[in-house]
């Protein structure tokens, strides 16, 4: 079993944050499943999320005052939280959003420098 | 700020519990239940689709415990969980933790009660304006003078005007004066100062003022009262301010009235320095005098740096100083050092050393305790790790428990810490200053919670450290006997009880010396037989003329030897000495160069005296009648004068002169030579001294000693005070006491110290032997299969007992040789202490060592001779 998930991405709790603020901010409110559900699909299975390390990041993200949450019936009328986001959460998303971007461009950059170019650039 | 929000989060949920761990529930079981039903629809039998999403899942439990922690204060939550866990597991061993808050109770509160005094007598500043500041000064002789020396008049003049590194610098010496009132006379004491010593220690009269230089430099007679003296004296009146008293015979007027919370000494009047009958020959006085001198360093100023000066002002005063007085120096000694001496501080730090030692054995045992509760522990620790509690987590657990023991002992300990205090205060041992300050204030009890926690910890980390080395896998493993992991905790257990025996060792070697010295100092000789010696004080009106004050003692010498009980009586200036003025003597036709000086000390007394005191008489005779005012000046010598002045020679009949080759300055005569006295205390060698007959000489105030037919002497103190007021209603007759109990008071400290670490030594002693006794005990019954495998095959039970009182016998070994060479490196530090023994005697290192192998075999065959019971059929039942 422990080999099995070690091919896969182990979700970082940044990312998860991310994940579950872009989540929320495209379907609405939803319960934990539903997040989690949402996340594996979009990412076809490649986020592997060990689906219980969601609730600690949601408490989290509820303290910080990004999400809310309420109890409410869900499609078949079982008491479910539902999480929503806030306008903290939205800011907390567009920076973060914004933080990925740089992160991921300056990885990006430095994947496509082709060191034999960078010889030749320096002589 | 998003950490405050989070904090403010976490402490709502801090009071939700119940209904935090519902939601969570429920949160945890509707997730899986919309899995399984998404499996379902997916087409997975009912079993495998419960299986896939508890595995999609994850494990509920750790995620739970990671949700919790971040819930609240996770420290906050664990530890409180941890205390109560800790109080239940207490709870149901009781026998473990009486045992264990017993002895650290014991041990925090004589540690709390022993801190007290240390920082009542040594510790709490001085209650005067920036005391790091104050200094004392002396003059020191360095070949001969007492450390502490007073000083001339004319010398501290000059210390004054010519030293830059003092703000401020005051002199004062300590009196005793006769007050008279309407109905009786009673002797007060009298601090004779210059004006500035007030705002030099930073102390303004409550009421009034204080006199001004100019007063003290035209000799008025006013003085400043003590609050004490003014509540007792005038009931707390604003009247008492220009109200006069008599003062030896003349009326002094109040200016003044001193706050409460002052003291400076034990006075209660301070009088301008000019105050002397003979002021004129005071002022002129050089060298070495009667004044103590003080003073403020300047801010930034050092004492090395204020010493430098001062050594170079003695070297240019020496020249002007009389030749007998030359070769003086200055010391500058920190204030706080004059107030306690070098020794009882010594004796104050090594008493807190020992008692803090017997903390350690103290918790040292209680570890051991806990370390084999421990090892029985461990089928419930490895169901804890399998539960998912981590390694730090058990460690805390352990360290919980060993602190909520060390609290509650803690919380006792102050009980015994007051009842200690108590009985400290009770017993007042000899005169360290500031001991009616003890008290339980805010540092003691910081220092106690500091001991608990102290106390906590040392108990905790052995068997949390021996829980945190094992691998958690191998909990399981050990089966549900409990003992495979024990090999470690023994040996830890076997090192913690050598600890323990060689810190004890080190006690006892101490209380030993101490005893030692105790007895040493009890059979000193001290020159006179004090059995049956009243002691009373005379003090005759200042005013009188000698020839009148001669009258008066022969008057009451005649009065007092008439009551019936009396066998003899004398009269003497001074029994006990606290100090004496360096002198040279000169003897006749001798060419001894006159800066030959020593301690010497001159009295006068009475003809009887030695006949009431029992002092022998060693060659020549005693006084008689014919010495008197117009015969030529005789004098009794005791033994060590005549050794010094003539050595191997007979001096009976010689003359000599005390102090300067003055012309002026009569020749003694020698008529006899009596025994030596230890009148400077029993541990001091007897100095040089002469005696002159009181009627050459009649001093001011005088010591009435009577030797008496009574077991009790005091039962005739009453009718002996009535004979002298028979002679004069007005002379105060006070200090009333006994020879023997005089001499007892030197004791006193030193019998406090020496039973204080002997009570000390003997509780570790006890505490180690338990120790031992518990790990035998401990040992059999991880060996009892062993052993009934042994008997079964045949061992003798001599063989069993034996090779269980050896093994104990080894551990007590090591540590008494560990404790012994301990012993003897810490011998020295306190040597100072001791009296007419050595910090190595053999004596003291023979008999802890013959007492501590006893105790140790003794602690041992207890459990040994439960060893060789053992049934072997009951030990081989029990695998």
């Amino acid at each position: 079993m422990k080999s099995v998930r070690t091919d896969k991405t182990d979700v970082l709790q940044g990312t998860l944050i991310l994940l579950v603020l872009q989540t929320l901010e495209t379907l609405g409110p939803l319960h934990g499943y539903g997040i989690a559900r949402r996340i594996e699909q979009i990412s076809r299975d490649v986020l592997q999320l060990n689906q219980g390390t969601l609730y600690p990041a949601l408490l989290r993200m509820e303290q910080e005052g990004w999400i809310s949450s309420r109890w409410g019936a869900s499609d078949k009328n079982r008491r479910a939280r539902f999480y929503s986001i806030t306008a903290a959460g939205r800011r907390q998303l567009a920076k973060a959003t914004e933080d990925w971007k740089r992160m991921s461009s300056t990885i990006e950059r430095f994947l496509v420098i082709d060191p034999a170019r960078l010889e030749e650039e320096g002589a | 700020m998003s950490w405050a929000r989070v904090v403010a989060a976490r402490l709502c949920r801090l009071f939700d519990h119940k209904r935090f761990e519902r939601e969570l529930d429920e949160e945890v079981r509707f997730h899986l239940q919309m899995q399984i039903e998404d499996n379902l629809k997916a087409g997975m039998n009912p079993a495998a689709a419960r299986n896939a999403a508890l595995r999609s899942f994850g494990g509920i439990e750790p995620m739970k415990e990671i949700y919790r922690e971040r819930r609240a204060f996770p420290v906050v939550e664990t530890t409180v969980q941890d205390l109560r866990y800790a109080v239940r597991t207490l709870g149901k061993n009781l026998g473990f933790t009486t045992t264990a808050v017993a002895v650290l109770a014991l041990a925090i509160g004589v540690n709390t009660a022993m801190f007290s005094v240390l920082n009542a007598v040594l510790l709490r500043p001085l209650p005067y304006k920036s005391p790091d500041q104050l200094v004392m000064l002396w003059s020191q002789n360095p070949d001969r003078n007492p450390r502490e020396g007073r000083t001339a008049y004319w010398n501290v003049e000059q210390w004054r005007r010519q030293s830059g590194s003092f703000a401020a610098m005051a002199f004062f010496d300590s009196a005793s004066a006769t007050l008279t009132t309407a109905d009786r006379a009673d002797k007060i004491s009298v601090l004779r100062t210059s004006p500035d010593l007030f705002p030099l220690l930073g102390v303004q009269p409550s009421q009034g003022r204080v006199f001004t230089a100019r007063e003290a430099e035209q000799r008025e007679r006013l003085a400043l009262i003590s609050h004490r003296f003014w509540l007792s004296r005038f009931g707390g009146s604003l009247e008492a301010i220009g109200a006069s008293i008599q003062l030896d015979g003349a009326p002094s007027r109040i200016i003044g009235i001193l706050p409460a919370d002052f003291s400076f000494g034990d006075e209660d009047v301070w009088e301008p320095y000019t105050m002397y009958p003979d002021w004129d020959a005071v002022r002129r006085a050089r060298g070495a005098g009667f004044w103590a001198v003080i003073g403020r360093l300047r801010p930034h100023v050092t004492i090395e740096q204020a010493q430098e000066e001062m050594d170079a002002i003695a070297r240019r005063l020496d020249g002007q100083l009389p030749s007998a007085q030359r070769n003086l120096g200055i010391r500058v000694a920190p204030l706080s050092l004059h107030v306690v001496g070098t020794r009882p501080r010594l004796a104050l730090w090594m008493l807190a050393g020992a008692v803090f030692l017997v903390l350690l054995i103290a918790a040292t045992n209680v570890a051991s305790l806990s370390l084999a509760r421990s090892a029985t522990r461990e089928r419930e620790m490895a169901i804890r790790a399998a539960l998912g509690a981590s390694r730090t987590r058990i460690v805390r657990q352990l360290l919980a428990e060993s602190l909520t023991l060390a609290v509650v002992a803690g919380l006792l300990g102050l009980l015994v810490a007051c009842a200690g205090i108590r009985l400290i205060l009770a017993f007042k041992p000899g005169n360290l200053t500031r001991l009616n300050q003890v008290s339980l204030d805010p540092q003691v009890l910081a220092c106690a919670l500091a001991l608990c926690l102290l106390a906590g910890i040392l108990v905790g980390v052995a068997p949390a450290m021996a829980m945190a080395r094992r691998d958690p896998g191998s909990y399981g493993r050990t089966g549900g006997r409990g003992i495979a992991g024990g090999a470690a905790t023994l040996r830890t257990r076997r090192a913690l009880v050598v600890t323990e025996f060689a810190l004890a060792v080190i006690l006892l070697v101490g209380a030993g010396l101490l005893l030692r010295s105790l007895w040493s100092v009890q059979n000193v000789d001290v020159g006179f037989r004090p059995k049956r010696v009243l002691s009373v004080s005379l003090a005759p009106p200042a005013s009188t003329g000698a020839a009148q004050r001669s009258a008066f003692y022969r008057l009451v010498l005649e009065q007092v030897e008439s009551v019936s009980g009396v066998e003899s009586a004398g009269i003497t200036s001074e029994l006990f000495l606290s100090g004496s003025a360096p002198q040279a003597v000169i003897a006749e036709g001798d060419i001894q160069p006159v800066s030959e000086r020593s301690q010497f000390r001159s009295d006068e007394l009475s003809k009887g005296l030695f006949k009431a005191i029992g002092t022998p008489l060693l060659r020549g005779r005693f006084f008689t009648d014919a010495d008197g005012p117009d015969s030529p000046p005789v004098a009794l010598i005791n033994e060590a004068m005549a050794r010094q002045t003539w050595p191997g020679r007979d001096p009976v009949g010689r003359r000599f002169k005390v102090g300067s080759e003055d012309p002026g300055s009569p020749w003694f005569t020698v008529v006899g030579v009596v025994g030596d006295m230890r009148r400077q205390g029993l541990e001091k060698e007897p100095i040089p001294q002469m005696f002159q007959p009181l009627a050459q000489n009649p001093p001011r105030r005088a010591i009435l000693l009577v030797r008496t037919s009574m077991a009790d002497p005091l039962s005739i103190a009453d009718a002996v005070q009535a004979a002298a007021r028979r002679v004069d209603k007005y002379v105060p007759v006070y200090g009333v006491t006994t020879l023997e109990s005089q001499l007892d008071a030197f004791l006193t400290e030193r019998r406090f110290q020496t039973w204080l670490l002997i009570g000390f030594s003997v509780t570790a002693m006890l505490i180690a032997a338990i120790g031992i006794y518990g790990l035998i005990q401990y040992t059999i019954t991880m060996r009892t299969h062993e052993i009934g495998i042994r008997i079964a095959v045949g061992a003798q039970t001599g063989e069993i007992f034996r090779m269980i009182v050896l093994e104990g016998l080894q551990l007590s070994l090591t540590g008494l040789m560990l404790g012994l060479v301990g012993a003897l490196c810490l011998g020295h530090v306190g040597s100072s202490l001791l009296f007419g023994v050595t910090p190595t005697d053999p004596l003291t290192f023979v008999t802890v060592s013959l007492l501590l192998t006893a105790v140790g075999a003794a602690a041992c065959c207890v459990p040994a001779r439960r060893a060789i019971k053992i049934e072997p059929v009951e030990a081989l039942r029990q695998e």
